[in-house]
């Protein structure tokens, strides 16, 4: 097997966005020998038949990845409901002592819903 | 019905065609650009599963579906005007009767499909980039087609080429400038697809009446606007520029062909000739 | 790195123990997780002859490109090729990031394909004559195929469980489309009725050869034992083409297609279907590449990539920076 052209085959991860306001997600991989041609290719060897509004190439040596035992170690202990709205539930009952409804996610991120102009 | 002024014509269907003339204009420009887009489609097909790596054959094939739907939604504008059944259309016809240019019903390179073939992928990227650059001309001036139903479907043609220009351009770039055997495969090719392309940028014998009618700007416009687009990669690659075209074969848009299209159509139309009337 | 949990100092068993629990929990196993070879090994053959299969698969129906007798089927089976080459290029990736502690690449693969070494499936391996076949192998072929994958979804290799998630939406549209034509056929004039029931009568040993032999008995050798073990699959190979019956004969019984295998009969006590077995032994045969179309196709591969070589070679970037 000849020792040229091996390095035509270089790994890039491929990344894309749905929409504008969706979230930048890996998708898959694929070889190629440079960026440019990583991003041709990605055009079409994922976003055939989805809807895409953007798209990124990453070579994957770039990429700094955890290694298995840092997956294993990345648990947190559950002791941080100070910081989520876990741990202010007791709250619901109290705004009833007052009358009041209580601003939970639900009620606070309907607030963000468009109004269609008139 | 007399020149068209100032003013801009619109015929906004088949029922709105002024003339016989406009009518001829008309349908000689669809053939042209639906036999093109078949054809070269026809030959790009082949090339499944050859293609220099995989990433790329799916990256081709891509490309060659959205050219074939190009040339479907053509037949479908000539049926439209009462020409026949775009299937019809399509696989039946003689090869008197095509008007695509000769240069993209070429061979792919010796042998065949199924046996042996020694395709040749730097006249595939040329023969693909320079058509790409074409066709994007001939669709940027047909959004302001008189004839409306070819405008709007030109509007949608547009979107796809965006990504078949990207694709083919960075092809011939890497591969021009990489030296060495590749850039002479290249200038071969270069050669070879310069000596036909006049008949790809040629409007044929109606190609007056064509601008006339406002149906397409003029050859010479529509010629000069490809060369300037191919400019700037002309320069990057140190290519001399501008690039002089011939057609040397003949010219497809008069019906002027070579064996090669006989080939491709007696095997496109093998199983639609076993009974043309019936339903696939 | 030394404040992270290492399991380097773990035994042999210690990881075996740890990953088989991780297995049984339906945790997912990554590419660059600890793996026993044995694990590894059934993967990469299962997982490169898959891909494998999918970019040799689509030659049989590019063949039917440039025929198709219309623009719609035309464009029907330019989409299914390609979406099969992109499956193709999904799962040889999956495989060969398995292969990388070996040192292989894709130039491996692909010369390992060429010499015979690497199989693919016998499906591939035969004609397809007529437009019946074309019609025929979007149906029924790419159907088995359909079974065999949607049981590998909850694989516990991660990668390979991805990407199976991503081809089998894929497949709906590939079956669909091989049953409008063959509607059409079943639908037309007695010419094209035949056209169907030939390609069935040449294709259906085929088939029940696609799922594999139900015991080592009669090939020497099963994987699937490994492959249910490690929780890569949940179905034997058997029980797999049960359910390719179940689903498609009556199908096929419903279009006025006859079965070829004139003895078969579904035996509601033992809830079995009750049939012919095909001829393993021209099976192992096809397999190893002397099946009717086996050497053709694989001369189109090895012919084609052969000639590329000079794109490869120019575009490797040795001392460039990309």
């Amino acid at each position: 097997m000849s020792d040229k052209g091996q390095n035509f085959y270089q790994e890039f991860e491929v990344f894309s966005k749905r929409t504008d306001g969706a979230q930048m997600q890996h998708q898959f991989s694929l070889l190629a020998p440079n960026h440019e041609l990583a991003m041709v290719m990605a055009q079409e060897n994922f976003m055939r038949r989805e809807p895409v509004s953007d798209i990124w190439v990453v070579k994957r040596s770039d990429v700094r990845m955890m290694s298995p035992e840092e997956r294993e170690s990345v648990g947190r202990l559950d002791n941080k409901d100070y910081r989520n709205a876990k741990g202010y539930g007791y709250l619901k009952k109290k705004w009833r002592q007052y009358e009041q409804e209580m601003l939970d996610e639900k009620e606070i991120m309907s607030w963000g819903e468009l109004v269609k102009k008139k | 019905m007399g020149r068209v002024g100032e003013e801009e014509m619109k015929v906004n269907s088949p029922n709105d065609i002024p003339s016989a003339d406009y009518k001829e204009a008309l349908l000689s420009l669809l053939y042209q650009l639906a036999d093109d887009d078949f054809i070269l489609a026809y030959r790009g097909s082949e090339w499944l599963g050859l293609a220099p790596h995989i990433e790329e054959d799916v990256a081709f094939s891509s490309i060659n579906q959205d050219t074939m739907g190009h040339a479907t939604m053509f037949y479908q504008l000539l049926e439209e005007l009462g020409e026949g059944d775009q299937d019809h259309l399509a696989h039946g016809r003689k090869a008197s009767e095509r008007r695509n240019a000769i240069l993209l019903e070429e061979v792919n390179g010796p042998g065949h499909y199924l046996q042996e073939p020694r395709y040749d992928w730097a006249f595939a990227v040329v023969r693909h980039y320079f058509y790409s650059v074409s066709k994007k001309v001939r669709i940027d001036s047909l959004k302001n087609s008189s004839y409306e139903p070819l405008a709007e479907m030109a509007i949608k043609i547009n979107t796809e080429l965006y990504y078949h220009l990207l694709h083919w351009k960075t092809w011939f770039i890497q591969l021009m400038n990489a030296g060495g055997e590749a850039r002479e495969r290249m200038n071969k090719a270069i050669e070879r697809v310069l000596d036909e392309f006049q008949g790809v940028l040629t409007l044929g014998p109606n190609g007056k009446e064509m601008s006339i009618m406002a149906l397409i700007e003029g050859e010479e416009n529509l010629s000069k606007r490809w060369e300037v687009a191919l400019q700037p990669v002309f320069q990057s690659t140190q290519l001399s520029f501008p690039p002089k075209v011939s057609m040397k074969k003949g010219n497809g848009r008069l019906g002027e062909h070579t064996p090669e299209l006989d080939t491709a159509l007696s095997t496109l139309s093998e199983v639609y000739n076993t009974n043309p009337a019936a339903s696939w | 790195m030394s404040d992270v949990l290492s399991n380097q100092h773990l035994t042999e068993e210690e990881r075996m123990t740890h990953f088989m629990k991780k297995i049984e929990n339906d945790e997912k196993v990554e590419a660059d997780d600890w793996m026993p070879d044995e694990y590894r090994n059934a993967l990469i053959k299962l997982i490169s002859m898959h891909g494998i299969s999918e970019i040799m698969g689509a030659l049989p129906e590019k063949e039917w490109v440039p025929k198709a007798p219309t623009l719609r089927r035309k464009l029907g089976i330019m989409a299914k090729v390609q979406d099969e080459m992109g499956h193709g290029q999904l799962l040889l990736r999956v495989a060969e990031d398995l292969m990388k502690p070996y040192g292989k690449t894709r130039e491996h693969i692909m010369r390992d394909l060429f010499s015979g070494d690497l199989k693919f499936h016998n499906v591939f391996h035969m004609e397809a004559p007529t437009w019946g076949d074309a019609g025929l192998i979007g149906w029924l072929v790419d159907g088995a195929a359909i079974i065999t994958q949607t049981n590998m979804l909850h694989a516990s290799y991660g990668p390979y469980a991805r990407a199976l998630k991503r081809i089998c939406a894929e497949e709906v549209f590939h079956a669909q489309h091989g049953e409008a034509i063959i509607m059409a056929l079943a639908e037309g004039t007695p010419d094209q009725r035949a056209l169907v029931q030939d390609a069935v009568d040449r294709w259906w040993e085929s088939l029940l050869m696609f799922f594999g032999p139900g015991d080592a008995k009669t090939t020497g050798s099963s994987k699937q034992d490994i492959t249910i073990k490690y929780n890569i699959r949940t179905k034997t190979n058997e029980q797999l083409r049960q359910d390719f019956f179940t689903k498609y004969v009556p199908r096929m019984l419903s279009l006025g297609l006859t079965l070829p295998d004139e003895t078969m009969y579904f035996d509601e006590e033992q809830d079995l279907w009750i049939y012919k077995q095909p001829d393993w032994d021209r099976f192992k045969e096809i397999i190893r590449n002397k099946g009717p179309k086996s050497k053709d196709r694989l001369r189109l591969r090895e012919l084609s990539y052969d000639n590329n070589a000079w794109v490869r070679e120019a575009l490797s970037p040795s001392d460039q920076v990309s």
